[in-house]
């Protein structure tokens, strides 16, 4: 016979309130945990967002103007394509720089509401040979104010120094959550460990009445799980407040223009809370099992 | 009911808890295990209840060759034993009805079959005023009675009694056989491990008696020496 759902809840919340403290403490060290695991992919989402253009080895843009000849356009693909400093290249017509646009400023519906694909400027996206700073000043320099040339922009040394913070601190984030969650696993065994034993006399009746290896050890895993699940929610709380508080606030209009792009497309949130909560599952059923099986013999 | 053929038991540093036991238990049989401590009763008990699994020999319930079944078969065998301890293992935190109760629910049974069942098995055991009490609530003898109710409510073939009424003043031992013997004659075999010689030779029921794991004797309406 099936586990009755009534009876499966009662006991796991039974057993959640006799150790709350110990509950307590682990679903806030998987809250924290999660909530470090998912400000990683936020992180990372959001740098990557802010420096897509930047990808790939590239250094310097020449962007031309809408207006530009085909005349002009040729004589600087010209320069690119003979240049023995330019390693690659890549263009971004109009369309493409629109599409990219509407990437970056999703959130922003008004802007681009505003914007059409012919008033966005083609560009080269230059990968040289020698990325060094001065080397790539010199080679950006021969393009500027060049005919139909609007603007050149490097890869100054701040978006280097960003990328690599970045990469520091998500290695951080990501180190420290992974300890956490260990730590998280550690302590939702312990708990499923001491309800086995408060609830000692209880296991051994229900063994010698005859209830099945399942039946007994259904509410001590659902207990591990409930756990997690709290804790994802927990996580949850603190993903929303790093969107919208800090990730959000960089990418507000009166923000540092070298922050711009620098958010979280609604889909990447999706995908991290989902992430987010797969790990907290999995993680309460790995500490929750090994629990039952060393700990329960039935 | 119960078949041992050549069973022995050993546990760890060659101690021998049961020595080539061959015997047969009908159904609807009272039978009481005797001997002096650590002669093998509580082993006897706990090998028919699949809690021991033999070194050699084996053990058959109902038809069934036990030592053969899965391990997620035993539950389903279990339920057809009841189990009286000497220290009643009531629930504390549970009332009379709900310690009765948990028999039920643990294995499944619906709702509506635990509400029937529960006040029946109470008032068969006498405790019907004190369903709503706790444990701590009860005396000795009422204790051992709820534990008796909880072992019979499934209604087993076979009901297993280590030490019943050890904890227990003669007076309120005799109340429970009393109990134990009208169960009996509803056709369930009951199984018990005692010390009492007063319960023994005044019930005059099949005794089998043990000394250092081997069955010495075996005998219908015996006597406790």
């Amino acid at each position: 016979m099936a586990i009755s759902p009534v009876y499966a809840l009662r006991e796991t919340g039974q057993n959640l309130w006799r150790n709350f403290m110990l509950s307590m403490a682990t679903v806030i060290t998987i809250g924290v945990s999660l909530w470090l695991f998912g400000g990683f992919f936020l992180f990372n989402y959001a740098v990557d967002n802010a420096t897509q253009r930047w990808e790939g080895g590239i250094e310097f843009v020449v962007w031309m103007n809408p207006e530009a000849t085909s005349e002009q356009n040729a004589n600087i693909l010209d320069a690119i394509m003979t240049s023995p400093e330019i390693q690659d290249y890549t263009f971004v017509d109009q369309d493409a720089a629109y599409e990219e646009f509407k990437d970056i400023f999703s959130d922003t519906p008004e802007l681009v509401e505003v914007v059409t694909p012919e008033v966005m400027p083609p560009s080269y996206r230059v990968v040289p040979v020698d990325p060094d700073a001065d080397v790539v000043a010199e080679l950006a320099g021969q393009f500027e104010g060049r005919p139909g040339v609007k603007t050149v922009v490097s890869a100054n040394d701040t978006i280097r120094d960003i990328q690599d913070l970045a990469d520091e601190v998500s290695t951080v984030f990501l180190a420290g959550s992974l300890v956490l969650l260990a730590a998280a696993t550690l302590l939702i065994l312990t708990n499923i460990v001491s309800a086995i034993r408060n609830r000692g006399r209880e296991i051994e009746i229900m063994k010698v009445v005859g209830a099945t290896n399942w039946f007994i050890r259904i509410p001590f895993m659902l207990e591990g799980i409930m756990q997690a699940l709290l804790g994802a929610v927990f996580a949850w709380g603190g993903l929303y407040v790093i969107d919208q508080r800090v990730i959000g606030r960089f990418s507000q209009p009166d923000s540092l223009e070298l922050m711009a792009g620098f958010q979280v497309e609604s889909d990447e949130l999706i995908f991290t809370g989902g992430l987010v909560l797969g790990i907290a599952l999995a993680v309460s059923v790995i500490g929750s099992s090994i629990a039952v099986t060393r700990y329960l013999d039935t | 009911m119960i078949k041992l053929e050549n069973v022995t038991k050993v546990y760890k540093g060659e101690n021998v808890a049961l020595r080539d036991a061959t015997l047969g238990i009908d159904k609807g049989e009272f039978v009481f295990l005797v001997g002096a401590s650590g002669s093998g009763k509580s082993t006897f008990i706990r090998l028919l209840n699949r809690e021991e699994v033999p070194e050699h020999g084996t053990i058959y319930v109902a038809g069934k060759d036990i030592g053969t079944l899965g391990r997620w078969k035993v539950p389903y065998l279990r339920r057809n034993i009841g189990y009286i301890f000497q220290d009643f293992k009531l629930l504390p935190n549970k009332t009379v009805a709900e310690n009765v109760a948990f028999a039920l629910e643990v294995i499944g049974k619906p709702r509506h079959v635990i509400k029937k069942q529960v006040p029946a098995i109470l008032e068969l055991v006498g405790l019907s005023e004190k369903i709503a009490n706790f444990p701590s609530e009860l005396s000795g003898g009422e204790q051992q009675r709820v534990s008796i109710a909880r072992a019979f409510v499934n209604r087993p073939l076979i009901l297993l009694a280590d030490e019943p009424t050890g904890n227990l003043d003669p007076q309120t031992s005799v109340g429970i056989m009393r109990l134990l013997d009208r169960i009996n004659r509803t056709g369930t075999t009951v199984v018990m491990a005692t010390h009492d010689q007063g319960i023994v030779d005044t019930m005059r029921r099949r005794v089998i008696e043990l000394d250092r794991g081997v069955i010495v004797r075996d005998q219908a309406r015996g006597v406790y020496e």
